[in-house]
Parts: structure tokens; sequence; C-alpha cells
């Protein structure tokens, strides 16, 4: 346990702190380039700010409370969280904010008059466990972070939260990148990055001389995508363009060994249905994928025929069972002999959710 | 400082070669080298000091590694003088090594004499043949030697001897010596010294085969297991050699009327002596997978909210405890009750020994008390069923698990998923297909930690299933949840109407129950642990 010296100053927390939490509305695909620094996740911030155990105590207590109040309110309204999922998040939440997060089991416990350090001011931490549950502000914008394969990404409103069904797709290109040197060491692209998510996964299996470009085409996708291609320190291997689908990889024509993409699939009519979470803070932009759902599919599809090189691989995430069987047909039917080895992949829920496949040699 | 037991540590070796007859002239050198014995001619002459091979003989030889005591024979002449490789054990002798002075003088020059690394001059005969350089592999443990001061004294001579044991605070070595054998026969017992020194030879005869290295998973294997009972056997020794030295100063220190040397092996003594308790706890642990990290897995009995509340204190008292030994406690499962409790949870309790002590706890515990969940306020008996799986380390053969023979599955009901839904539930289970056992990981914070989480739970399982099929080893240790019959108590904690705790197995009992339900369950495991050993074979 730390005991935090009582020499070091005690950081108080502003009252009018929480009157000027800005409004989390205001941040979306709306603001101005000038604003685009990523906000560093709450898990990162110095340990600024100091609170007694007791004060943290109380705050702890109040948020259980809370998320035991939803019940499964949320979950008969839209599917959203239940409190036991809602208390785990809170864990997460204590976890993120304090200096040393093994502290979270003395909590109720001994020395309540010790100070604790936390990342965020204890003002702050009420004002942010009340957006999420009474604005259904997803978890991961209050932390600022999303937790994925044995990443942690930086995210923010504006930019996609990773699901984590995606991160199948980087098991799906370890099948194939370590099968075949050729392409652990080409160059690969993924499309529509958000936080970079794929990008940076792909981008730690492939070997030394294998590239990726991330592509976007929203500043804050592009923005947090470049500040987590950093963090892990991969920005000689990955770059990030930004562009319309394939629109800015017009140099690596018939180049790439690989595409992958997770793009917009909800068709638009589902949009407004959507659970809160998903519906009123994550960006239209990386959801609405048309009326079918497959606009951008079907234009990625086309794509990676040109795109790839010979005998590249492709991986498609879509809605569900639906989607894939339209994309296997399309490919099949639209553009006989192009592709081959089509196949459709399974989520762990047992969804079908992704379509995988190579792209014929041309001659044959 | 170091100029001090320089000088003492060789005033010491003066007396005790003199006093032994093994002649300094004997041991002008001891080198380190590999696990070898190296047989020289003693360099200078005088050899005529030396008793004849035929008799019992004395020799210094400490400081060197002391499982080399172990090994050390004098052999037979024939053999000496033909050019076998080993040491011979069919003499009809022991020999005794004094276990005294050299070593330090040693260790006080070089510094740096590794104690793995040996070499020793021996005593050879006095007709001269001689078998200069002659090396001897070291893999062997085969006859006893046994440590003894220069007048003879031994550990079990001194606790045969009933020297009456005074308080700590009495300066009376006699006293102490006698406390610190009495714990160092308890050691060995608790060590199964006997099929200790087995198994080394053993495992000595494996290493010295020439073509070990052809199946290096084996040899491996062996040579771990080698080198942590080699460990454990010279920890003992040393700590025998250094009473039986100290009990040599002390005499020596009165011949020459020297307080100060008396005083300070009289310390040294004390020291040793509150230091032997600690022993006798290690020795507790000396099973193969006992230094492993572990799961603690519990599970509530039928009664409903009661019994899944106890299930959850149960839980909480191993949290707690655990906490107090400095492990690192996650919860890797936990399937919440309706109302209260918990209906079965999983915790991964990283740290030295956390399997060794925890090991102890399997079995069901039961709770009498008047049940909160009760409105009619009447007295419930409940139970939980607790299962511990010690997480074997890289070293350890595991159970090859194939890709193509898991399920994953994950948790969430229904609905499209993927874009649609934001959640941070990824709990995920696997299962194995053949044997049907599953793993499930809801804790961490991305499905594919959780997915890698349940993994090494599943292999932690697939490798107990493995375990208890090879049978021999302790079955009780290695049952799982599903294996523990409800029948199986081993501890009863009683709330009402009056409060205690009581193990079934030792009769051990507390009469606050309060302070055990925080984690203050050591007192049940050591006296378990102890019992249980105890009770097995007497080391000779
Ligand atoms: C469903 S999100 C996927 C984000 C990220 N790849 C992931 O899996 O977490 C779709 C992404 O596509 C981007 N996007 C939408 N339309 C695009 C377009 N025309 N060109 C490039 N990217 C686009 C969105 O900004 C969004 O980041």
């Amino acid at each position: 346990m730390k005991l935090i010296s009582s020499a070091c100053s005690v950081v108080r927390i502003p009252s009018l702190y929480a009157s000027l939490y800005r409004p989390i509305c205001s941040a979306s695909l709306s603001s101005s380039p000038s604003s685009l620094k990523p906000t560093t996740p709450l898990f990162l911030r110095p340990p600024r700010f100091s609170t007694s155990i007791s004060d943290l105590h109380k705050w702890h207590h109040w948020a259980k409370n809370l998320a035991s109040s939803v019940g499964a309110s949320f979950v008969q309204l839209d599917n959203g969280p239940d409190s036991t999922s809602l208390r785990r998040e809170l864990r997460w939440l204590l976890e993120d904010s304090l200096e040393d997060p093994s502290l979270i089991y003395q909590l109720g416990s001994q020395n309540y008059a010790m100070d604790v350090r936390l990342k965020a001011p204890l003002d702050e931490l009420y004002v942010l466990w009340r957006q999420r549950i009474e604005e259904r502000r997803p978890f991961q914008y209050i932390v600022g972070c999303e937790h994925w394969r044995d990443l942690v990404l930086s995210v923010q409103e504006g930019v996609l939260i990773p699901r984590p069904e995606t991160e199948l797709i980087v098991d799906l290109v370890k099948d194939v990148a370590l099968a075949s040197g050729e392409s652990k060491e080409g160059l690969w692209a993924d499309l529509g990055t958000g936080s970079g998510a794929i990008a940076i996964g792909i981008g730690r299996i492939l070997g030394s001389k294998g590239k990726v470009i991330a592509t976007d085409l929203s500043p804050v996708a592009l923005a947090v995508a470049t500040y987590n291609v950093l963090r892990y320190g991969l920005q000689d291997m990955i770059e990030v363009r930004k562009g319309s689908w394939f629109e800015p990889l017009k140099d690596v024509e018939g180049k790439l060994a690989g595409v992958v993409s997770n793009p917009p699939y909800i068709p638009s009519d589902d949009i407004s249905g959507l659970q809160a979470e998903v519906g009123q803070h994550e960006p239209r932009l990386a959801l609405d994928g048309g009326v079918s759902g497959m606009d951008d599919l079907l234009h990625l599809c086309n794509g990676v025929l040109s795109m790839l090189k010979p005998g590249g691989f492709f991986v498609f995430e879509t809605n569900g069972e639906k989607q894939c069987k339209v994309l296997v047909d399309y490919m099949e039917n639209n553009n006989p002999g192009k592709f081959f080895n089509v196949n459709i992949v399974s989520d762990f829920a047992g969804i079908q959710r992704f379509v995988t496949g190579f792209i014929n040699n041309k001659s044959s | 400082m170091s100029s001090l037991i320089l000088k003492r540590s060789f005033n010491r070796s003066l007396l005790l070669s003199q006093k032994s007859c093994t002649g300094r002239q004997l041991i002008s050198s001891l080198f380190s080298s590999l696990s070898e014995l190296q047989v020289k001619s003693p360099p200078s002459s005088g050899l005529r000091d030396f008793p004849s091979l035929d008799q019992n003989y004395k020799f210094l030889l400490s400081g060197f590694s002391s499982f080399l005591l172990k090994t050390i024979e004098r052999p037979p002449r024939s053999q000496f003088r033909g050019s076998k490789r080993y040491l011979s054990s069919r003499s009809s002798e022991r020999c005794r090594a004094s276990a005294s002075g050299i070593g330090i003088l040693q260790r006080d020059n070089s510094g740096s004499a590794s104690a793995l690394l040996s070499r020793v001059i021996l005593p050879y005969d006095s007709n001269k043949d001689q078998l200069h350089s002659k090396r001897f592999c070291m893999f062997s443990t085969e006859t006893a030697v046994e440590l003894s001061t220069s007048d003879g004294l031994t550990v079990d001579r001194i606790v045969a001897s009933n020297w009456t044991i005074l308080d700590e605070s009495e300066s009376d070595w006699k006293s102490h010596a006698a406390a610190i054998s009495q714990s160092i026969q308890v050691v060995k017992r608790r060590l199964q010294w006997k099929k200790l020194m087995v198994r080394l030879d053993l495992l000595s005869a494996e290493l010295n085969k020439p073509d070990l290295w052809g199946d290096p998973v084996h040899a491996g294997k062996i040579s771990r297991e080698h080198g942590s009972l080699m460990a454990k056997m010279k920890e003992v020794i040393a700590f025998e050699r250094e009473l039986l030295e100290h009990i040599d100063m002390i005499k020596l220190a009165r011949e020459e009327d020297d307080t100060e040397l008396e005083s300070e092996s009289l310390n040294t003594l004390l020291r040793m002596r509150r230091n032997s308790k600690q022993k006798e706890l290690e020795a507790l642990l000396g099973g193969e997978h006992d230094s492993c990290p572990c799961y603690i897995e519990v599970q509530a009995g039928a009664g409903g909210t009661e019994s899944m509340d106890w299930a959850k204190m149960v839980m909480q008292m191993y949290k707690l405890w655990a906490q107090r030994k400095g492990y690192k406690v996650t919860v890797v499962d936990e399937m919440p009750g309706e109302i209260a409790g918990i209906k079965r949870a999983t915790i991964k309790v990283d740290g030295e020994y956390a399997f060794g002590y925890a090991k102890a706890e399997v079995g069901v515990h039961r709770l009498v008390r008047i049940s909160p969940f009760d409105s009619g306020k009447r007295r419930h008996t409940s139970f939980a069923a607790v299962a511990v799986i010690p997480i074997l380390g890289d070293g350890s053969t595991h159970v090859q698990i194939n890709e193509s023979d898991l399920r994953i599955e994950r948790f969430r009901a229904g609905g499209a998923g993927g874009q649609h839904v934001n959640t941070t539930e990824s709990a995920v289970r696997i299962v194995h297909i053949p044997t049907g056992i599953t793993a499930t990981c809801q804790n961490e914070r991305s499905q594919h930690m959780n997915k890698a989480s349940a993994m090494a739970v599943l292999q932690s399982r697939l490798d107990q299933l493995e375990m208890a099929r090879q049978a021999q080893m302790n079955a009780q240790h290695t049952q799982s949840l599903t294996e523990i019959s409800w029948g199986n108590q081993i501890r009863t904690y009683v709330l009402h109407p009056y409060r205690m705790v009581k193990d079934l197995r030792t009769n051990y009992e507390v009469s606050d129950p309060d302070s055990v339900l925080e984690g203050a369950i050591d007192g049940f495991i050591l006296s378990y642990l102890s019992a249980s050993l105890d009770k097995e074979e007497v080391y000779h």
C-alpha cells in the first residue's frame, strides 16, 4: 500500500469545475480542426489530485447506488447495460482514476483520513458517473480508452469504440500472415481505421518489413489513430492517411498484400433504434452503411480487385449472416473466378461476422 | 571486520584440524568446479599423520557444497586404486566429516566460493597408491555422512541427550543446541529425508546416463528436480553444519577463555534457534507444486441465497488471506447469486507457495448461523466447496491442447452484436470438447484478455486432470470442484448459538470466527500441513 506523503500539496477541487464541465455533445465531428488534439485517456493523466479515502468512499458508495438503481431498466429499454455491468465499469473507472489501483480493496476499510492520489478531481468523477448513468455516455468515452486485445487504445467522442468482435480480424490476419513470409513482410491497408485498432493489431504481428496504411475520412479518427500509433511506437510501420476508402491509396494500387476493413454496416433505418450509448454518442459516419447497410462493403469488395496484388488477402466485417451471404454471392456472381477461397467466419457469439478470401492470380 | 573473521577462522581451522587429526596439510586448497569432486593427493608430505584408510577417519571438509558430504565416502582401497569412475558406496564404514572451520576460512579468502561447484581433496591412504587428479562425477548422493562436532556430537545425539530446553532468553548453549537440533529433525521428517535421499540417488543416476540429453525435455525435468531437491538438502545440511561449528567454537572459546568469541557464537545459536521455527514451516511446503501460484475456486452448496452468501464469505476470506500474505489476487470468474452472494467464483492467487498453503483448504466448509435472509430468524447450516488448482510453471509438462478441440463462446444475450452494441462485458467461455472441461473469464477488460485468462484456467484444469489421472499424486489436492463430495467436510464455522471455527481434520479450533473470516487462516493451514506431514514416515 502506498502512503501519500502529507507534504504533497492537496489540490482542492474547484467547485466551479462541475458547472464548467464541457457538455459532452460539443465534442463531435463538427468540432473545428484546431481542437483536434486528442484527449489523454484518464489512466495516462498525471495523479495531480488528491482526496481522502473517506471522500472517495463516499463517492464510490453514491456511484454504486446509482448503478444499482438502474437494475434492468436499460436492458429492457434498448438492450443497454444492467447494473452488474455498470458496477464492473465503476470498478474500472476507479482503477483508471487512482494512482495506486490496489487501493480499491482498501476502500471502506481502515485509515479513512488517509489521502489518495487521483488522476481527476473528485468533482469530475461525480460528473463523469452521472453522465454514464443519466446520459448513457459510453464508459469508454468516460475513461477515454478501450481495452482491445492486449492494447489499451485511446478513444473519444467522434471515434468509434472498437468492438470485441473486431479483435478476431487480427487473428484471421495472423493465420494468413504468419503462414507466408510474403504477406508478413508485405503492405497492408486498414480502411476506415477509426481509433487505429486493427492497423495497430496487425502492425504488431507483421514482420519488420511489413507496413500498414490506415485511412479514414474523419479528422477526429485520424488524430486519435495517429496518437495511438505513436503510443505503441509504430509510427515507422503504420502510416495514417486521410481520404475516402481507396482514394488515398492510388500510389499502391495492385501492390497490397492484404486489405482489412470494418466499414459502417448498419442499415440507415436501424440507426434510430440503436442502444443509447451507440446511437446517441458514437459518430454516425462510423455506423451508417446506407439503406441496406452494404454501400461501403460493396464498394470495398469492388476495390480490392484492383488494389490487392494477385494472391492478396482480405477480411471484411459485416452486420451478420445476411450481409455475409450477400457479399459472398456478389463476389461469386459479379466477378466470377476473381476471388477464391472465400469464407464466412463467425464471431464468438456464433454470429456470421466476417468474409475472408483471396484475389486470384489475374493471368488465370 | 573481515580481517578479524579471517583471523578467527584461521584460528579455528588450526584448532579443528589439530583436534580432528586430519591434518591441515590435507586441505591446502579448495577449489570450485562444476559439481565434480576432484580427488587429489595431498600436496605435502606428512601423509603419515593420516589414519589408515581402514579406520574410521574424519576429515575436514566444509565450505564446499554440502551435498558433497553426502557422497564423499572413503572408497575401499581396491577401488580407489583402480580407475573406477564413481566413488563407490560399498565401503563398510562411514566417514565422518567434521563440519567446521576451514570452510569459513575459505569463504573469507576467496569471497566467492561457490556452493554448487566444488573440488575436494580426499585423504588417501598411507601406502600412497594414488589417483592424481582423478575426477569423480558428483551426481551422486549415495551414502549418508553424519555431520559431527570435533568431539563427535551429532544432531541426533544432541536430541537423544535430552538436554533441557530453557527459555530463549537463557544464555545456555546446550538449550539452544537442543532446540535447534529438534527443529532439524522436524525439518528432515517433513522433507521426508530418507525418501529425498533415495530420490536424489535416482535422479543422480539418471543424470549420469550418457544419453540423457538425447531427450532434452526429460533431461530438463530431471535436472530441475535434482537441483531443487539438492538445494533443499544443502540448506538443511548447511544449517546443521553451522550448529555444530558453533558448538565447536564455544568449546574452543571456553578452553581459550575467549569470552568474546563465546558470546558471539552463543548469539549465533540464538539467531539460529529463532530461525529454526521458520525453517520448520518452510519444510511443510516441500511438495512438487507447492511453490506454484494457484486458482482457488469456491462453489455454493444447495440452499439458495444463504449458501451463496456463505460462498461469498468464504471467497472473501481467501482474498483477505492472500492479501495478508502479500499475494496478488485476481478475480477470474464470478457467477453472482440472484439476490446475494455467489454461485461460484474463481480467483487467481499469485505468489510464492500459494498452492502449498492453499491446498490445505480443499474440501467442504460448513457454516451454522441465523440466516439474515430468513425472515423467521431460524438457524441455518450451509456449505461451500473449495477446490485449489496449481498453476504449473513453464518448466512443467503441460497437457497439449489442440485448437480444434476448443469451442469458444461469448456470453451475451441475443442481439446483433458488432457495431450495434456498446458493451464492456466481454466474458468468454472455452469448452474443451474431448473432456467437456470448461473455463470462463469475465473480469478482464478485453475479450482477447478474457480469452487468454480462460485459456490459462483451462490449461490448469487439464493439467490437474492429467495429474489426477497419473493418480500417484495426493488425490485430494487435485480434486476439482465437481469431484469434491459434499460429504468431505473439513471445517465448521459456527456463529450461533456459540462462536467457534473448528477444523475437523486436526481439531484445531479458534473461538473468534470474525478473525478467521477476515483471513486469519494460517493457523488452520499450518496445523493441517504439519499434521499430515508429521504423521508420515520418520526420516531414519
Ligand atoms: C465501424 S467504424 C470502424 C473503426 C475501426 N476500424 C474499428 O474497427 O474500430 C468505420 C470507420 O470508417 C470510417 N469511414 C466512414 N466512411 C468512410 C469513407 N468514405 N472513407 C474512409 N473511412 C470512412 C469512419 O470514420 C469510421 O472510423
